[in-house]
C-alpha cells in the first residue's frame, strides 16, 4: 500500500508550506499517521475486485475451502466474471447482510437462511425471481419455502430438516428394540420413560429449554403432524389455541419428566456420551458422532406421528436459498451465478463437503450416495412431510410470540391451555397492526 | 513543549472522536426521532418523541431494566469489596508479587465472548461445576435452565472476569501512598486493621469512585454475557436493556426504537453517574 501512504505524507508537508504553524517532529509524524489513518478509512472498501471484467460478490455459509472449487468451475465457465465469496457465520450474518443493505452496499447474491426471508420479503428488499423460478420449477424441490402470493424471491438451494436420533445401547438396555423405533406419540413417550426410569443417569428425551429461539422449531413439529398449525391457509388468522395444537402441547409436556431440559448443543454432547435416548437433530449429526463417539451406536427413524391411525410425521423444514438483494449492483451476473449454483452437479459436491443440508435439485436427490447411506435416506424422507414456517410479513413478531409462550409452557409457568390461549390472542393482535 | 502543538497532538484523538463518537451519536439522535426500517429506507416517517413514549410504555422496557438493574446492583458491591480485599493481599505478597498480580489481571486480557463460552462450559449439566455437586453427593443444578439461576449465574461470571482488572487498578492507587507514612502509623501503634481504614482507605477513595463509576458503565452495557450465555430468557429473567435494544434493532429492524432506547439508557446512566459523583465525590474528598 505504498500510494496511500505517499499521499498522506504529501498532504503533511503541504501544510506546513502554507505557512501554519511549525509544529516539532513528534506531532507532525502525529498529524501524518491522521492523515494516513483517514486516506486508508476513506477508501472504498478494502477488499480487491478484478482489475478487469465483472465481480459478482457472494455472501454465503460454507467454508470457504468447501464453496471455492465450485465458485472456480463457474469462472472457467464464464470468463470474465469474478467471485469475491466471503463467508458468513450464522451467529452475526443476518445482522451483517442488514447493515449492508442499510449502507446501500448489499452483495450481489447471498445465501440466506429460510426463517431470514420473512422479514426480507415484508420489507420488499429481495428481487422477484418468479421469471427464473420458472423455469427452475421442475428441477428444484422446495419453492414453498421461497415463494409468497405466487411470487418467488429466491432459488431453493440446500434443503434440511430434522429427525430422530436414537441411541440403540440404551434401547436395548432398557428392553426396547432399536430396529423398530418409536413411529406414533405413545411409543415415543413409553421408550422416553422406560430409558430414563431403567437406566441410571440416562434420560430418555431431548426437551430444549434455556434457548427460547428454536422452541417452535421443535414443537411445531408435533402440532404440524397433528393437523394444527401457527395460522390458517389463507395467513389472516391465527390458529394458535385449536384444539390440535393443545393437544401436542400436552403430548409434548407429557415426556418433560423423562427429558433433558437443556440447550441444544447440550443435547448433542449428552447424547454422544451415551447418557440420552433420544434427541431430535439435523443431519450435521451424522458427519460428528462417527468421529466425536466412535463407539456409539445409533440410528435415525422419522418424527413419530400422533397414532398409527392419524397425522402425519411432520418436522421443521429448513431451507438455504440464494437471494438477490433490489439495491445490488450486479444483478445479471449474480442470477447468472445462482442458476449454476442450484445445478445438481454443483449441490452435491457441496453436500458431500458439508453434509449439513441436502441439495433441493431433484436429480441431486436421486444420487447413488443415498442408495448406500440409509441413514442420510431417512432425512431426504423427512424433508417430503416437513413443513415450512409461512412467508407472513409479520413472522418475526408471531415466532418470537410463539417462542415466549411455549417457554412459559415448558417452564410451568402457563398450563397448554393458557400458553396456546395467550399465544392466539397476541397473534391475532400482532396480524391486525401494519406490517 | 510549543504553543502550537498541543492542539495538533490531539487531533488523531480529536478527528476520530469527531467521526466514530460524535457523529454517530449525533445520527442515532436523529434516528430516535424517527420511525427507520434499514430495509426500508423509504419508508421513513418522523415520530418525535413517539419512541421514547413507546419505550417508556413497554413492559419489555422496564423488565430489562429492572434486570440490568439488579444486575448492577448486584454485582458492584461485590465486585468493588473483592477487588479490594485482592488488592490489599497483592499489596502484603512478600513473594513471586510479579506472578500474583499477572494471574489477578489475566482474565482482563481475555475476550468476553471466550470467557462466556467457557463458562458455558462449565455451568452446562454434564459441566465440571455440576460434576464437583455430583461429587459432593448434591444433585445436578441448571444454571442457565433455570429461570432463578441464570442472571445470579451470569453475574459471577462477571465478578470473576472484573475482579483482577479493578485490583490493579485500586493497587495501583495503594502504591501512590509513601512507605514512610505506613511506617509512622506502624511506629504510632496502630494496628493492620486501623492502618487499612485510617491510612489506606481514604487514600485509595479516588481511585474506588473511578472503579465504581467505570463498573457501573459497564454493568449497565451489559450485552455479550447475555448474547453467548442465555440470549435473554429463561423466561426474560437475563433480558437486559441494552440486550432488548439489539433484538429490536437487529430482529425487529426497529432502529428509531432501538435508538432511542439507547438514549435512555445514556439518560439513566448518566443520572446515576451524577448521583454516584456528588454523594461518593464528596465522601472521597472529606476522606482526604
Amino acid at each position: 500500500m505504498g500510494t496511500p501512504s505517499d499521499r498522506g505524507i504529501a498532504t503533511a508537508r503541504g501544510g506546513r508550506k502554507r505557512g501554519r504553524p511549525a509544529v516539532g517532529r513528534a506531532p507532525r509524524a502525529l498529524l501524518a499517521g491522521a492523515a494516513l489513518s483517514l486516506f486508508v478509512l476513506a477508501l472504498p472498501g478494502c477488499t480487491p475486485r478484478a482489475p478487469s471484467g465483472r465481480t459478482v460478490v457472494f455472501w454465503q455459509f460454507s467454508p470457504l475451502a468447501d464453496i471455492r472449487p465450485i465458485l472456480s468451475k463457474f469462472e472457467a465457465e464464464n470468463p470474465g466474471i469474478t467471485v469475491q465469496v466471503e463467508q458468513l457465520t450464522w451467529q452475526s450474518g443476518r445482522e451483517k447482510i442488514v447493515t449492508s443493505i442499510a449502507a446501500g452496499r448489499p452483495p450481489d447474491l447471498c445465501e440466506l437462511g429460510s426463517t431470514f426471508l420473512p422479514g426480507l420479503v415484508a420489507d420488499s428488499t429481495l428481487l422477484d425471481l418468479t421469471s427464473m423460478a420458472t423455469v427452475l420449477r421442475d428441477s428444484l424441490v422446495g419453492w414453498n419455502i421461497v415463494t409468497d402470493h405466487g411470487r418467488a424471491y429466491a432459488l431453493p438451494w440446500m434443503l434440511g430438516t430434522r429427525a430422530l436420533y436414537l441411541n440403540d445401547d440404551l434401547f436395548r438396555r432398557a428392553g426396547l428394540d432399536p430396529a423398530n423405533p418409536p413411529a406414533t406419540w405413545a411409543e415415543l413417550r413409553h421408550a422416553a420413560r422406560e430409558i430414563a426410569t431403567k437406566i441410571p443417569d440416562a434420560k430418555g428425551f431431548g426437551m430444549n429449554a434455556g434457548e427460547r429461539e428454536i422452541l417452535f422449531k421443535k414443537f411445531m413439529p408435533f402440532a404440524w403432524g397433528n393437523g394444527g398449525d401457527i395460522l390458517d391457509p389463507t395467513g389472516t388468522r391465527s390458529v394458535m389455541g385449536s384444539r390440535q395444537n393443545i393437544e401436542a402441547l400436552r403430548f409434548y409436556l407429557s415426556l418433560k419428566p423423562y427429558s433433558l431440559l437443556d440447550r441444544q448443543e447440550m443435547h448433542e454432547q449428552a447424547f454422544q456420551k451415551g447418557r440420552l435416548g433420544m434427541i431430535i437433530s439435523g443431519p450435521w449429526l451424522l458427519r460428528t458422532l462417527p468421529e466425536t463417539a466412535p463407539d456409539l451406536h445409533f440410528s435415525v427413524a422419522l418424527m413419530p406421528r400422533p397414532s398409527a391411525e392419524r397425522g402425519t410425521s411432520a418436522s421443521f423444514a429448513g431451507a438455504e436459498v440464494l437471494g438477490i438483494f433490489r439495491t445490488a449492483k450486479n444483478k445479471e451476473d449474480a442470477q447468472r451465478l445462482a442458476r449454476f449454483l442450484v445445478r445438481p452437479e454443483n449441490t452435491m459436491p457441496l453436500f458431500l463437503a458439508t453434509g449439513n443440508a441436502f441439495p433441493a435439485a431433484t436429480s441431486a436427490q436421486a444420487d447413488a450416495y443415498f442408495s448406500s447411506h440409509p441413514l442420510d435416506r431417512v432425512f431426504l424422507t423427512q424433508i417430503r412431510t416437513a413443513v415450512a414456517p409461512p412467508l407472513h410479513p409479520r413472522w418475526v413478531e408471531i415466532e418470537e410470540i410463539v417462542n415466549a409462550e411455549l417457554e412459559e409452557a415448558i417452564y410451568g409457568a402457563k398450563t397448554p391451555e393458557a400458553a396456546l390461549d395467550d399465544a392466539n390472542r397476541r397473534i391475532a393482535a400482532a396480524l391486525t397492526r401494519e406490517p | 513543549m510549543r504553543h502550537g502543538a498541543r492542539p495538533l497532538g490531539v487531533l488523531p484523538w480529536t478527528l476520530a472522536f469527531l467521526f466514530f463518537g460524535l457523529l454517530p451519536l449525533a445520527y442515532a439522535l436523529g434516528l430516535s426521532l424517527l420511525e427507520f426500517n434499514p430495509l426500508r429506507p423509504d419508508r421513513v416517517q418522523w415520530l418525535g418523541l413517539g419512541n421514547y413514549v413507546d419505550a417508556l410504555r413497554s413492559p419489555s422496557f422496564w423488565r430489562a431494566l429492572r434486570t440490568t438493574a439488579i444486575f448492577v446492583v448486584g454485582t458492584l458491591p461485590v465486585t468493588l469489596t473483592l477487588a479490594y480485599g485482592v488488592a490489599a493481599l497483592l499489596a502484603r505478597a512478600r513473594r513471586a508479587e510479579s506472578f500474583f498480580r499477572a494471574a489477578i489481571f489475566f482474565p482482563a486480557t481475555l475476550s468476553m465472548v471466550v470467557i462466556a463460552l467457557v463458562f458455558k462450559s462449565l455451568y452446562a449439566e454434564e459441566g465440571l461445576f455440576n460434576s464437583w455437586l455430583a461429587a459432593g453427593g448434591l444433585s445436578r443444578v441448571h444454571f442457565l435452565q433455570d429461570a432463578r439461576l441464570a442472571l445470579p449465574s451470569i453475574m459471577a461470571m462477571d465478578i470473576w472476569a472484573s475482579i483482577g482488572y479493578y485490583a490493579i487498578l485500586i493497587l495501583a492507587g495503594r502504591k501512590t501512598l509513601p512507605d514512610d507514612q505506613l511506617e509512622a502509623a506502624r511506629l504510632e501503634g496502630l494496628s493492620t486493621w486501623e492502618v487499612e481504614r485510617r491510612i489506606v482507605f481514604p487514600h485509595v477513595k479516588p481511585v474506588l469512585l473511578f472503579v465504581v463509576l467505570l463498573n457501573t458503565i459497564r454493568s449497565f452495557q451489559i450485552f455479550i454475557e447475555v448474547f453467548v450465555l442465555t440470549r435473554g430468557g429463561p423466561l426474560e429473567s437475563t433480558l437486559t436493556l441494552v440486550y432488548h435494544l439489539y433484538d429490536r434493532a437487529f430482529y425487529h429492524f426497529e432502529m428509531g426504537y432501538a435508538s432511542a432506547l439507547a438514549f435512555l439508557l445514556l439518560l439513566f446512566v448518566g443520572v446515576i453517574l451524577v448521583v454516584q459523583r456528588r454523594f461518593l465525590g464528596a465522601r472521597a474528598e472529606v476522606g482526604r
